[in-house]
């Protein structure tokens, strides 16, 4: 019984200290965190660590620019495991932290949601770069903001532009069962059998799965003209792989979540003609994209880029950019993020009233020798 | 939806499935055989030894002498990523499970679950968090017998997991060694006593056990084209199913096990639905054991925490 | 010697509740939270131990039944239910799924029963990420429009973090409370035989398929109530929560921290709850890499220092070794 409480109380000063020490620290100069909540560990951890660089890169900038003088930034990386309790866990680490002014994440909708109830009660703003659920910003909090783009615009907008540009009438549509992935091909099979368009099968998969011949051998039978896939690049690159392997060579079309290099490394040659969507200009046209790449590769020669990584990037410049404006005030803070218009390297970023970005533009990208073109 | 053309194709899909997860449950109830433990860390070692086979393989390619000689790259590849992988899972099974072998039954499995998370985070961490493409050694040939085609990875697949089963049922059967393991197996204190030296067996046990998880990570890398630090998690726990549904603690049950459930999945996901296929694959298994409590082919369990 | 023992506790549970204050008084909003979690995970801890600590049945599944009561509030809440009407309603619902489930399992030994139990906590969170219709899929619950309704007591809305720490303090006590009788009454006595020897109980008279079933289903007791609490402290579930990990980490929980012994399970909780968070807070920078890597270590050492648990059963500690 007395080693139990003193082993108690001992993790429980631990933790303690180490909250007061933070606190302390945050007293004396004029340190700014920017808190960055995303899986670093877990089966979703290359993203959420692909997001910690592009923050990282964003953080270790303003502080070179001086971007305030005798402010220096400091990004507060937390992992959330994908988790929604260690999700929530680590908002409430960040409410009780006074040097935080702005949380960048989380990336699963799932952990978005119940954690944005913690930064609305103690009136931090969020910003999600990859969160699409709906649900997040149609909770009435003025604190709520999201970068990337609801499912519905990615997913009509792929729709679209195979019935203007192809002669697919037929597509077999398969979903990885996350917020992200269903709504897209829910989206996508809304717009598509309203111009005309057939879907033959509309199938979710588990993820972690490696093996989707089975789906895929029925799919073949119904011979589709292309396969829509909502989902991650781990998946879709397997997908794309096993259809070609099993002879069925239509492209494998998908969102924002396959643009990736990783895709490519995955499916190998199978990729060749396979389609992408994401949102902003093209960023041959967007000199502030090339640049960004440029500098991402410089300072992490060995990673790949993410797909949320261009977004956590504008995300955390955002942020540092209404600090500017507004000074350390969490609540000026909020309103200034409501009024900004920022030129980032995913195009032009404003939010709606709701807190979703206005940023609608979508560019596709195929696959051409191993690497992703901007189509015309 | 239902399709009587694709039940061949669906079949030899399920059998390759089958046969990866077959090899891997092997890990699992031999081990369950000597100690009764569920060791969680297997599909960890599945993992690893996807990786060891990436590392030897892309070494041995930059010699042109293992390029242009299949055969002899195949059999170098697979017999040292075995070595080093059934090292790796002696060694846990020295580090994390003996000094709890005296204690309550649980105990290791939770020391299990560590290693599990220790390892995973350990490849994560020193290599990569991404997938790593494996490079494809093999022709990609289909084959057409009768109304069914099949590739030459497929068959590869199948081949090499076969040999490593009857290899592995003749070693237990026919051998001194083996007979060493049955003993050990069926009671570990009466083998003490007929002077079998039970801690290396039991190191031997775990050593097998790996090596040929080693060998069906390979075969996943080959068969997928891309590995990753946290592919062990499912391919374990369907392979632990696998063994369950055969009976744990029994080869051949194993052996069985596998096959069926890479079957069931294959026609589960074809006919019924692909999101629900694994539902399906347990309700079957909760089925068969309902009906036979033991698995397909098992005979005992323990009954204690 | 009993006596005191009892005041002790009680002596303890006041110190927390005091101590909870404190740090609520001082704005630590995140202790108190991670105290709350702790709370959460001790009812669900309590409740495995039934199984696994006194009738000695490995169970890998258990959140399967802390997803059917944290989903039924949800669904219950949406629909104008309150808390305490909710309550009873996701304890019978889940019990009677526990009860459903156990009935043809009872004869299972062991092992077997194992990988049963983490087939239907696999099916369980598969059909919840699933059945769009009624659990709304991967999105959860409660839908766009929807909310939870915050708990209220005399008319006093719980809604800081202090008020719901409180509640679930309350419950957990409540709950040792009850699962101390429960040790100590014939049922209790027989769940233990069960674990020690089942042919021999059986030779005594104890019907074991019966005690085991009542074993199994009360333990989903537990899990229900802290499901629902849950749900309403959250205010938001999703399939992601009720991971396999889920159950294993549970397993850990219970046994590393002593199975059988209450002080022993709670123990278990705090260090698998805390350890995490200990480590996040601590490991800045490129260290946060290194979390869970370090807690997988921590476990295996801790679990070969600590073989009989952290702080094992009285009466276990008193079997004879074979």
């Amino acid at each position: 019984m007395n080693k139990f409480l003193c082993f108690l109380l001992l993790i429980f000063t631990g933790i303690y200290l180490n909250g007061c020490g933070m606190k302390k620290e945050a007293g004396e100069g004029k340190l700014v965190r920017i808190a960055l909540v995303c899986p670093l560990t877990g089966d979703i951890a290359a993203m959420g660590q692909g997001m910690k660089n592009a923050a990282t890169l964003a953080i270790e900038e303003a502080n070179e620019n001086k971007v305030l003088n005798d402010v220096r930034f400091e990004l507060l990386a937390l992992d959330d495991r994908g988790d929604p309790k260690e999700a929530v866990n680590a908002a409430y680490q960040i409410a009780s932290d006074k040097a935080v002014y702005g949380v960048v994440g989380h990336l699963n909708s799932g952990c978005s949601i119940p954690a944005s109830l913690v930064y609305n009660r103690y009136n931090i703003m969020m910003i999600s770069p990859a969160s699409t659920n709906p649900k997040l910003t149609l909770q009435g909090f003025k604190n709520v903001f999201r970068i990337c783009a609801t499912d519905d615009v990615q997913g009509s907008f792929a729709a679209k532009f195979i019935c203007k540009n192809s002669a697919i009438v037929q597509v077999a549509i398969i979903h990885d069962k996350t917020p992200y992935g269903q709504g897209l091909a829910e989206e996508f099979k809304k717009t598509f059998q309203g111009l005309g368009g057939k879907i033959l099968s509309f199938e979710g998969i588990n993820l972690g799965d490696r093996d989707f011949k089975a789906l895929l051998i029925k799919i073949k039978s119904l011979n589709p003209g292309a396969i829509y896939f909502g989902g991650m690049y781990q998946e879709g690159g397997l997908i794309s792989r096993q259809a070609k392997e099993l002879g069925l060579g239509v492209p494998l079309i998908g969102g924002d979540g396959i643009y990736t290099q990783e895709y490519i490394k995955i499916a190998a040659n199978a990729s060749e003609g396979d389609m992408a969507t994401m949102i902003g200009t093209p960023h041959e046209k967007l000199p502030k994209a090339n640049d960004f790449i440029e500098k991402y590769k410089a300072r992490f020669p060995n990673r790949e880029m993410q797909p949320y990584d261009p977004y956590t990037y504008d995300t955390v410049n955002i942020i540092i950019e209404a600090i500017k404006a507004a000074g350390m005030d969490r609540a000026k803070i909020i309103e200034q993020i409501r009024a900004i218009s920022y030129d980032g390297v995913i195009g032009t970023t404003q939010f709606d009233e709701k807190g979703d970005t206005l940023n609608k533009e979508i560019s596709c990208y195929f696959v051409k020798d191993g690497k992703w073109l901007t189509a015309q | 939806m239902a399709n009587s053309a694709i039940i061949f194709p669906e079949l030899v899909n399920g059998i390759t499935l089958g046969a990866i997860y077959a090899l891997i449950s092997l890990g699992y109830t031999m081990v369950y055989g000597v100690l009764l433990m569920i060791n969680f860390a297997h599909s960890e070692i599945v993992m690893a030894g996807a990786f060891f086979g990436l590392f030897l393989l892309s070494f041995f390619l930059k010699f042109t002498f293992f390029q242009n000689n299949l055969l002899l790259l195949l059999t170098s590849v697979f017999l040292l990523s075995m070595c080093v992988s059934g090292i790796l899972g002696a060694a846990i099974e020295r580090l994390a499970y003996r000094p709890l072998r005296k204690t309550n039954r649980l105990m290791p499995l939770i020391s299990a679950i560590g290693v599990s998370l220790f390892l995973q985070n350990l490849f994560m961490l020193t290599l990569s968090p991404e997938a790593k493409p494996y490079p494809s050694v093999f022709p990609a040939v289909n084959f057409q017998l009768g109304a069914v085609t099949i590739n030459s990875i497929q068959i590869f697949i199948i081949i090499i997991s076969i040999l490593f089963m009857v290899a592995l049922e003749y070693f237990v059967n026919r051998t001194k060694l083996g007979v060493a393991i049955k003993a050990t197996s069926s009671d570990i204190e009466t083998a003490k006593l007929m002077g079998i030296n039970t801690n290396s067996i039991i190191s031997l046990v775990f050593f097998i056990g790996a090596a040929l998880g080693g060998v069906a990570g390979i075969l996943v890398g080959m068969y997928y084209g891309s590995i990753k630090y946290n592919m062990g998690f499912t391919y374990g726990i369907k392979a632990f199913t696998a063994a369950v549904l055969g009976g744990i603690g029994n080869i051949p049950g194993a052996m069985l096990g596998g096959f069926m459930l890479g079957i069931l999945e294959s026609l589960g996901a074809a006919y019924i639905s692909s999101a629900y296929k694994d539902v399906f694959a347990f309700i079957i298994l909760i089925l068969v054991l309902i009906f036979k409590p033991t698995g397909l082919l098992g005979e005992r369990a323990q009954d204690k925490c | 010697m009993l006596k005191k023992a009892k005041l002790l506790e009680i002596f303890f549970i006041v110190i927390i509740a005091l101590a909870a204050y404190l740090l609520h008084l001082k704005q630590e909003f995140y202790l108190v939270h991670i105290l709350s979690l702790a709370g959460i995970y001790v009812l669900l801890a309590l409740g495995l131990n039934m199984v696994i600590g006194y009738t000695g049945l490995l169970d890998l599944g258990f959140i399967a039944f802390y997803a059917i009561g944290a989903y039924s509030a949800a669904l219950l809440s949406s629909k104008g239910f309150s808390f305490w009407a909710i309550l009873p309603i996701s304890i019978l619902i889940t019990c009677a799924f526990r009860f459903l489930l156990g009935k043809p399992l009872m004869r299972l030994r062991g092992d077997y029963l194992a990988i049963v139990t983490l087939g239907f906590g696999e099916i369980t969170r598969l059909i919840l990420n699933n059945w769009d219709a009624l659990t709304n899929g991967p999105k959860g619950l409660p839908r766009v429009g929807e909310t939870i309704r915050p708990i209220t007591l005399f008319s006093f809305h719980l809604n800081s973090e202090i008020s719901y720490f409180y509640l679930i303090l309350f419950f957990v006590a409540a709950s040792i409370f009850a699962i101390r009788r429960i040790e100590r009454s014939k049922i209790g006595r027989a769940f233990v035989a069960i674990r020690e020897d089942e042919i021999a109980a059986e030779a005594m008279g104890i019907n074991t398929s019966y005690i085991k079933l009542l074993s199994f289903t009360i333990s989903a007791v537990f899990a229900a109530l802290a499901g629902v609490i849950y749900a309403h402290w959250i205010g938001f579930v999703s399939p992601e929560s009720f991971s396999f990990w889920e159950s294993v980490f549970l397993v850990c929980m219970v046994v590393l921290g002593g199975m059988g012994n209450i002080l022993g399970i709670i123990f278990g909780v705090i260090l698998l709850v805390g350890l995490p968070e200990f480590l996040r807070i601590t490991l800045g920078g490129e260290f946060v890499l290194y979390r869970m890597l370090l807690f997988g270590l921590l476990m295996v050492i801790m679990t070969i220092l600590r073989p009989q648990g952290i702080i094992p059963e009285k009466r276990r500690a008193l079997e004879l070794k074979d």
